[in-house]
């Protein structure tokens, strides 16, 4: 009986703990497979909702967290709407993280007026798919990048899994007539380079005539480098060298073109001391312009290791033996440089080829 | 600093007084026992083993809420790395997962790195607390290179009804609940335990470094808000005094909430909360084979498993209505998403046996299978891992002067094949003297989490892609010490010097930001702004901690006695740099070279119902050391605490108050985010509690050591 009872006891102990875990997770994963559709659905709402002009411009950027970077943007669609009055103008970043935090925080509750820091750069596949279901004639979707690297075959990629209906859930005969075009990234190919090597030293000829003018662009790393992108920063260099000699194009992260290998690069054109004047070749000014260009004091100078990359371009120089001044725009926030970028739309790549519908019998 | 000596030499002084009043009453010493080094009961003095111990005293009269406080406060080798989401522990220089934290000599399970989450540990339902340094103990493994803290929880064995009631206030909302009901009914006894543990949380600064500039009205909070809860259950059955079966089972919850109105998208803006959930079960028996022979066998199933609560519209990393990856997976305010499951079962069969006077033997083999589930964070969606071990301890007493303490642990991992790790400990007794040296090996395989999981780590305006690597190689060390100790009746002083040299150190090291797989995720590489920093778990070439302990206390009279502690530390590391293509010497963060605490403590009987216990205390840290965000600022804080006990012999119910306050002086530490800070507490806080214990039925069961030293571990 004894037994019996302690055999109960110890079963019931162990069938209340391993209860605890009946509520399995797999079950709460379940109830989240419609989200995908349900926030689909919103954005096609949205689009359907706000939907005046049957042309519509896509904006990709990779996104932002910082302020004066969603103000650019904002600017950026404003300029657009002013340029093209027959299109419906949409911006969309590609990081998720970018996303979530762009449309949270402190006035996402809020409504009226303080609904302003509210920002929805929803991903760029849901918004095609919510032109798709609204129906626009033409889209274009423009590549805010600098140069056609990683982050501009993605952009090709939300294209074309939207034109060959992807989801399955789009009307295929309005997918096999929709006008798609795709606006190029600035530095595209090498008449934009010249074409903005030609702007650049416009604006900065006459800072060129006395001191260093160097540009930071970022670079894809050696393995992402998929198109040969990195070539452009190159080119640029040596389109703006035909103007003047002291126009200098480094990066962050493109091998053999970071911050010493521009020094070097000084050192034997015979720029050993002197002034330099650092811009960012980036179509916003985040971590990269602020802290890795701009970046000042200890933390951002390690004497034991003066090539880390944790040591800023300001500090480098200065140490270096030159003296420094930093300049922190964007590009997407000089209005000759944002023009490339409109002109790139204005004569987009027409993708004529693109559908292929996956469900053709549908 | 002038006001602070004064006081404390006013303490000091008033508190003479107070002795020499009242220290009418014959001096009494209680005896502690331990078990943590050898897995067999010894005397604190006798044990061959250095222990260091926290006694059920010493937690009353400082009133901690919970370890970390009692481990910060209490011992001078332990200091907290405190975040937002919680703290880090690190003993003696070494992390969290180099710590083997025990709940009455079982594993507590936590993050597969060996994250142990503290708050699992109710701290209102401690007995006392032992703490052994290095891999020196063969019986729990060898992972445990920093050392063992073995957390001995309170039992009743009274026949009867036992209920207690814990309920202790705070500022900042701080609750902490605790109730204990007991049963014995016959030969089945019961233990059911309901901890609860709560606190908004606060924010020592508005200040944050954010988007190349400080801001004055960021939203973080240098701790946030929490909430946990747990409910335990122990079922023993005693057949005769010699074979006892027992089942347990736990189940426990934690949610810490971030701040939802966040100004900043770049720093103080979160779309998630984070919710654990733990959950154990337990069955096992233990024999007595005859006066001093025992076997015991155990199996353990730990649960650990870790979810993002939404807080916004949040897309993440998922797949598609097709079935296909997709970064953009989304989830809503209210749901809720699986990061890691991670389930453990260890059996384990172990005996004493006394081949003769002088040799006590010590066997056991275990067995530990680990699972992971991570559908987003592993390759595969899981991952697993086992070792089985066969351990063996003799301890020899050659002569009445010296106790040799040899052990031998052998290691079999699926991954990493065989290793053997022995240990050896030797203690000489001179009087009250002991003397004690050792050496041990340590054996550490990389976790699941440290080969095969890759996640995205958000921690303010920095972004991390973590990842794991299946190159790594087990980590090895070797742990020497040497000790003195004096115990006396009235004072006693410790003095260990340690070495702890560790070889292929796994750490998490900045490494080329194309290690990251293409479209492992959608934040590998930014075009401006939001850059992604790319680690990944690397062995280091080597790292060693040294150091020294001190431990003090002095029995003034029956009613005041006064005790510190002091720890010496200096760490040294090397790894290689990738991009610097060298070795560089590195901090181990969170090293500070010089930490202590120290206390003064007075109990007294005004009447024959009411005691009176005052508790003046004091920890502080010199600087301690990080590679990036800066270093923590030296701090120095004071307590008071005082408790009221209110009882009389032969009544049932007992009362006891606690009132009390944290950081005297007001000393908070207001560097800006996302800078480290020396410590993160909130500045002077208040607290009350008051107990209430019933206890009907009379003590059944003394328990009875074999140095014939009789004690009981129920007050």
């Amino acid at each position: 009986m004894k037994i019996k009872s302690l055999t109960a006891a110890v079963l019931a102990s162990l069938a209340l703990a391993m209860g605890f875990s009946s509520c399995s997770d797999d079950e709460e994963e379940a109830s989240v497979t419609n989200n995908y559709s349900i926030y689909q659905k919103a954005v096609d709402n949205q689009v359907i909702l706000g939907k005046k002009n049957n042309k519509a411009i896509l904006l990709v950027a990779f996104g932002s967290t910082w302020q004066n970077a969603f103000k650019a943007f904002d600017n950026t669609v404003e300029a657009y709407k002013k340029q093209f009055p027959d299109c419906d103008v949409y911006m969309s970043f590609s990081s998720a993280i970018c996303i979530n935090r762009a449309a949270a925080g402190e006035h996402a509750n809020d409504s009226g007026d303080d609904k302003a820091e509210r920002r929805n750069y929803y991903a760029p596949n849901f918004w095609l798919h919510a032109f798709g279901s609204a129906k626009y004639e033409e889209i274009t979707v423009q590549s805010l990048q600098v140069i056609p690297g990683e982050e501009y075959s993605r952009v090709i990629n939300y294209i074309k899994d939207f034109a060959n209906n992807s989801l399955g859930d789009l009307d295929d005969k309005y997918l096999s007539k929709v006008s798609l075009k795709l606006g190029t990234p600035l530095l595209n190919n090498t008449d934009d380079v010249d074409n903005v090597a030609k702007i650049i030293n416009k604006l900065y000829s006459s800072e060129a005539k006395k001191a260093a003018v160097a540009f930071m662009g970022h670079g894809n790393p050696d393995s992402y480098d998929t198109y040969k992108a990195n070539i452009r920063y190159t080119q640029l260099e040596e389109a703006l060298q035909k103007y003047s000699k002291n126009y200098f194009v480094g990066t962050v992260d493109m091998p053999d073109n970071y911050k010493q290998d521009v020094y070097a690069r000084m050192k034997s054109a015979g720029l050993e001391s002197g002034k330099v004047i650092l811009y960012p070749l980036m179509s916003i000014a985040g971590d990269h312009a602020h802290n890795d260009m701009a970046g000042e004091g200890d933390e951002y100078w390690d004497e034991s290791d003066e090539e880390s990359e944790d040591n800023s371009w300001n500090e480098y120089f200065s140490h270096k033996g030159y003296t420094t001044k930093c300049n922190i725009k964007g590009l997407l926030e000089i209005e000759d440089i944002r023009k490339v970028w409109i002109e790139h739309t204005k004569n987009p790549v027409e993708l004529e080829d693109y559908y292929h519908s996956m469900y053709p019998e549908d | 600093m002038k006001l602070k000596f004064k006081l404390a030499t006013l303490a000091y002084i008033a508190g003479g007084f107070l002795c020499a009043t009242f220290a009418q009453e014959k001096v009494e010493t209680l005896e502690e026992i331990v078990v943590t080094g050898t897995g067999t009961e010894h005397l604190l003095k006798n044990a061959p083993v250095q222990t260091e111990i926290i006694s059920r005293k010493t937690l009353d009269s400082y009133g901690g809420k919970s370890i970390e406080e009692i481990l910060g406060g209490l011992t001078a080798s332990f200091s907290f790395e405190e975040g937002d989401m919680g703290s880090q522990a690190q003993l003696n220089g070494l992390g969290n997962s180099y710590i083997l934290i025990l709940v009455d000599g079982k594993r507590l399970h936590g993050d597969v790195g060996g994250e142990n989450d503290l708050s699992q540990i109710d701290p209102l339902n401690i007995d006392h607390i032992e703490i052994v340094k290095g891999a020196q103990s063969a019986l729990y493994g060898s992972d445990a290179m920093a050392g063992v803290i073995n957390i001995i929880t309170k039992k009743h064995h009274d026949e009867g009804i036992y209920l207690e009631n814990t309920t202790r206030y705070g500022c900042y909302n701080d609750i902490r609940q605790h109730n204990g009901v007991g049963l014995t009914y016959g030969k089945l006894n019961s233990f059911t335990n309901f901890q609860l543990q709560h606190n908004d949380g606060w924010r020592n600064t508005t200040q944050e470094y954010t988007e190349g500039k400080v801001v004055n009205d960021s939203r973080k909070k240098t701790s946030n808000e929490r909430t946990n809860w747990q409910l335990a259950e122990r079922l023993t059955y005693s057949f005769n005094k010699n074979f006892e079966v027992y089942a347990d089972g736990s189940y426990h919850k934690k949610n810490i909430y971030r701040p939802q109105d966040g100004h900043y998208a770049s720093c103080d803006v979160y779309t998630y909360d984070l919710m654990y959930k733990n959950m154990s079960a337990s069955v096992g028996s233990k024999w007595k084979l005859n006066k001093n022979d025992l076997l015991s066998a155990d199996v353990d199933w730990n649960k650990h498993a870790y979810f993002y609560n939404y807080t916004a519209t949040t897309l993440t990393d998922g797949y598609d209505p097709l079935g296909r990856f997709t970064n953009y997976f989304p989830y809503f305010r209210g749901q809720k998403s699986l990061q890691s499951d991670q389930q453990r079962i260890i059996a384990n069969v172990k005996g004493v046996f006394n081949l003769s006077k002088e040799n006590k033997l010590s066997t056991g083999i275990e067995y530990r299978y680990d699972y992971l589930k991570a559908p987003m964070r592993t390759e595969g969606g899981t991952a697993g891992d086992w070792t089985g071990s066969f351990y063996l301890q003799d301890e020899f007493n050659p002569f009445a002067w010296l106790n040799l303490t040899g052990g031998l642990r052998l290691n079999e991992n699926g991954n990493f094949g065989f290793r053997a790790t022995p240990k050896i400990n030797a203690m000489f007794s001179v009087k009250d003297f002991r003397f004690r040296m050792g050496w041990s090996q340590g054996f550490k395989t990389p976790t699941t989490k440290e080969l095969y999981y890759r996640y995205l780590h958000v921690m303010g305006s920095s972004t991390y892609f973590n990842m794991g690597n299946t190159d790594l190689k087990p980590q090895t060390s070797n742990y020497y010490s040497v000790g003195a100790e004096y115990r006396g009746d009235k004072f006693t002083v410790s003095t260990t010097v340690y070495l702890n040299k560790l070889d292929n150190m796994i750490t998490l090291v900045n490494v080329p930001v194309d290690e990251i797989p293409v479209d492992a995720t959608s934040a590998y590489i930014g075009d401006g702004s939001g850059e992604v920093i790319a680690r990944k778990y690397k062995n280091m070439e080597d790292a060693q901690t040294q150091g020294a302990d001190l431990n003090i206390t002095y029995k003034i009279c029956k009613n005041l006695s006064v005790g510190g502690n002091y720890s010496y530390l200096d760490t040294k590391a090397h790894e290689y740099n990738a991009s610097k293509k060298k070795l560089i010497e590195v901090t181990i963060d969170g090293m500070a070279h010089h930490k202590w605490n120290g206390y003064v403590n007075w109990n007294q009987a005004l009447t024959s119902v009411y005691k009176l216990g005052v508790n003046l205390s004091t920890r502080g840290s010199s600087k301690r050391y990080y590679q990036n965000n800066g270093d923590g600022a030296p701090f120095q804080l004071w307590r008071l605490n005082t408790t009221h006990d209110f009882s009389k012999k032969g009544k049932l119910m007992s009362y006891r108050a606690e009132a009390g306050v944290d950081n005297l002086f007001n000393y908070i530490d207001k560097t800006m985010h996302p800078y480290h800070l020396g410590t993160n507490n909130p500045g002077r806080t208040f607290y009350i509690g008051f107990s209430i214990k019933f206890n009907q039925g009379k003590n059944i069961k003394p328990t009875k050591i074999s140095n014939s030293k009789t004690f009981s571990d129920e007050d």
